[in-house]
This record gives structure tokens, C-alpha cells and sequence, in this order.
């Protein structure tokens, strides 16, 4: 059963390297390029996780991950923060705003699809 | 009777050896699974780290070859620098030869006016434009200093042996240990398919 992966991030590096990493797993990708689109794909598309940076044009992804969560129709849906900011303050402001888990950039392969695979109960690095 | 007893006696000896003889494979057995799972995890770690650096390649190497439009380049060497190396201060110059200076085409994270041009051999920035030869601080035996003194490497861009600009690459993200072997890759590719790019730009307006 494939799950579906909502990648943000409005870099084209990043997106490309989330979907070659992601590619060999059992996952359908949907991508948006900032947080407001991330919130409307989030409602039309029903993924079951998202993978979200922070740092975006138009709505950021904390604003972008709070709307996401307090939303009804997307509430319980699973959400990564893939950013460069390390810092511990950012880290708490994340999880206050309903993340799930949060990964930095750059990104170690490994530690992303773990992680995917442990939230979503695919039972190993898928 | 006694005979009888110690037949008993010698059979459940015997009989107690041979589950203690068992006990002792399956124990080696299990030891041997161990380390062969320890050797498979090992093994698997290895192989998606290696994925991971080759995607890293892929993908640096796209983006830059994407695009005939000079900003574009630019951007792409700026998203290099940050998400796949890891540092979010950041400079780009391309050398002005009838200046003899190098001149800021982009940057991320410092102040752009204080590195707007820099004379060829001046410091470590401008000595790579001369030199052509590629520093990091953890290579070299110089140690930057002044307004140099986060420099963590500096990369020239190179078509051939010619360089035609440098990129800087100053403090590392928080979370970011130190350059890692694929960060040398990374080094590598940008020195030849940045040059590539950013001439190919250059060829496409004339």
C-alpha cells in the first residue's frame, strides 16, 4: 500500500532530493512550494504525511504547520519539519506548532526515511 | 540393582551432555546471526549513505545544467551551498579580468556591500582567484582571519585550468559537524559544473 508524501519546500534542490530519496520507497509524491499551497494540498490531497521547511515565501512552514493542525479535515495528519534551522528555540516553537518530528538540513537519508517509515508503521527504513 | 543404577546414572550424564552440547551450538549459532545482522546493518547504513551522497551529485549537477538564465545558476549554486553542504553565509564572484578583482554576483547571508569586489591575490578569497587552488580551513595550515576569519572554504570555479570565479562558503549550519567526505564532491563539482554553467550564461545573452 503506497502512502502519500506532501513535500514543501520552495527550493528545487530540496524537492528533488526528497523525491530521489523517497523514490525506491512505497510512496506517492505531491509537492507545493509554499506554506499557503502546502495548507491547500494538504485539504484537496489527504497525504498521509507531510514533510515541511520552514523557511518559505508567502506563509511560512511553522504558520503553515499550526493552520494544519488546527484545521479539522487535516488535523491528524503527520507532520516533519525538513529545515536548516537547528536551533533549539526553533525546534520547541516547531513541536509547540504540532509537528510530529523534525529533521535538519542537510538532509541524512537515513534519518528521513526512519523516520517516515516509524511514523507511518512501515516497520523499517522503507 | 546398583549396576542398573549406574546404567541410569551414565545414560542421563550422557543425555544432560548432549542438551549442554546443543545448548552450546545454538548459543554459537545465535552469536553468529548476531554478527551477521550487526554486519548487514552495517552494510545497509553504508549502501543508503552512499545513496544519499549520489543523489546529492544528481541533483547538484541538474540544477546546475538546468538553465541557460544567469540568475537561475546563481540560485542553484545558492541552493547547493545551503541545503546540500550546509551553510547559509555565502558568496559568489566572478572575476572581472580587466579589473584584476573579483566582483560579487550573489551571496546569502553576509553583508553583500562589504564584498562587493576584492582585489586578485588579496587574502584567501583573492588568492584562490589567483591561484586556483582550492581552500579549507581544515586543509590548509593558513588560518583565516579579519573579515576572512569564518571562512570555511573557498572553492574557484574553473573552465579548464582558467578560473573564472570563486565561491566562498563561510560558517557552517549549527547542527552541521564539520565537511564530510561527500562535501569534497561537492567541492569538486561545483569548481567545473558552476564554471560550465555560469559561462554557458554568459554565451547564451551574447
Amino acid at each position: 500500500m503506497r502512502k502519500k508524501v506532501l513535500l514543501v519546500d520552495d527550493s528545487a534542490t530540496v524537492l528533488m532530493m526528497e523525491k530521489m530519496l523517497l523514490a525506491k520507497g512505497p510512496y506517492q509524491i505531491v509537492t507545493a512550494r509554499d506554506g499557503r499551497e502546502a495548507i491547500e494540498k494538504a485539504k484537496s490531497e489527504q497525504p498521509d504525511i507531510v514533510l515541511l521547511d520552514v523557511v518559505m515565501p508567502n506563509l511560512d512552514g511553522l504558520s503553515a504547520c499550526a493552520a494544519i493542525r488546527t484545521q479539522p479535515e487535516t488535523a491528524h495528519i503527520p507532520i516533519i519539519m525538513v529545515t536548516t534551522r537547528g536551533e533549539e528555540s526553533n525546534v520547541e516553537t516547531a513541536f509547540r506548532n504540532g509537528c510530529t518530528d523534525y529533521v535538519t538540513k542537510p538532509i541524512n537519508g537515513i534519518e528521513l526515511l526512519t523516520k517516515l517509515a516509524n511514523i507511518l508503521g512501515l516497520g523499517g527504513a522503507a | 540393582m546398583r549396576p542398573f543404577l549406574e546404567k541410569v546414572a551414565a545414560e542421563t550424564r550422557e543425555y544432560v551432555q548432549a542438551l549442554l552440547d546443543e545448548n552450546q551450538r545454538l548459543s554459537n549459532l545465535v552469536a553468529e546471526l548476531d554478527n551477521r545482522n550487526r554486519e548487514f546493518t552495517e552494510r545497509y547504513v553504508e549502501i543508503e549513505q552512499q545513496n544519499t551522497n549520489l543523489a546529492n551529485l544528481y541533483v547538484a549537477s541538474y540544477q546546475l545544467n538546468g538553465t541557460l538564465e544567469r540568475d537561475r545558476v546563481v540560485a542553484a549554486i545558492q541552493e547547493i551551498v545551503i541545503n546540500l553542504i550546509g551553510s547559509e553565509e555565502l558568496a559568489i564572484w566572478q572575476i572581472e579580468e580587466e579589473l584584476d578583482a573579483l566582483t560579487l554576483i550573489g551571496s546569502f547571508g553576509i553583508n553583500a556591500r562589504e564584498w562587493a569586489g576584492i582585489p586578485l591575490g588579496s587574502g584567501i578569497v583573492g588568492h584562490v582567484a589567483y591561484s586556483g587552488e582550492r581552500y579549507v580551513v581544515t586543509e590548509s595550515d593558513a588560518k583565516p582571519f579579519g573579515r576572512e576569519q569564518h571562512l570555511t572554504a573557498c572553492i574557484p570555479l574553473k573552465l579548464d585550468e582558467k578560473v573564472i570565479g570563486v565561491i566562498g562558503i563561510f560558517r557552517l549550519l549549527q547542527q552541521k559537524q564539520g565537511l564530510e567526505p561527500v562535501d569534497f564532491e561537492l567541492f569538486d563539482l561545483l569548481c567545473s559544473h558552476a564554471a560550465t554553467a555560469l559561462y554557458c550564461t554568459k554565451e547564451a545573452v551574447q
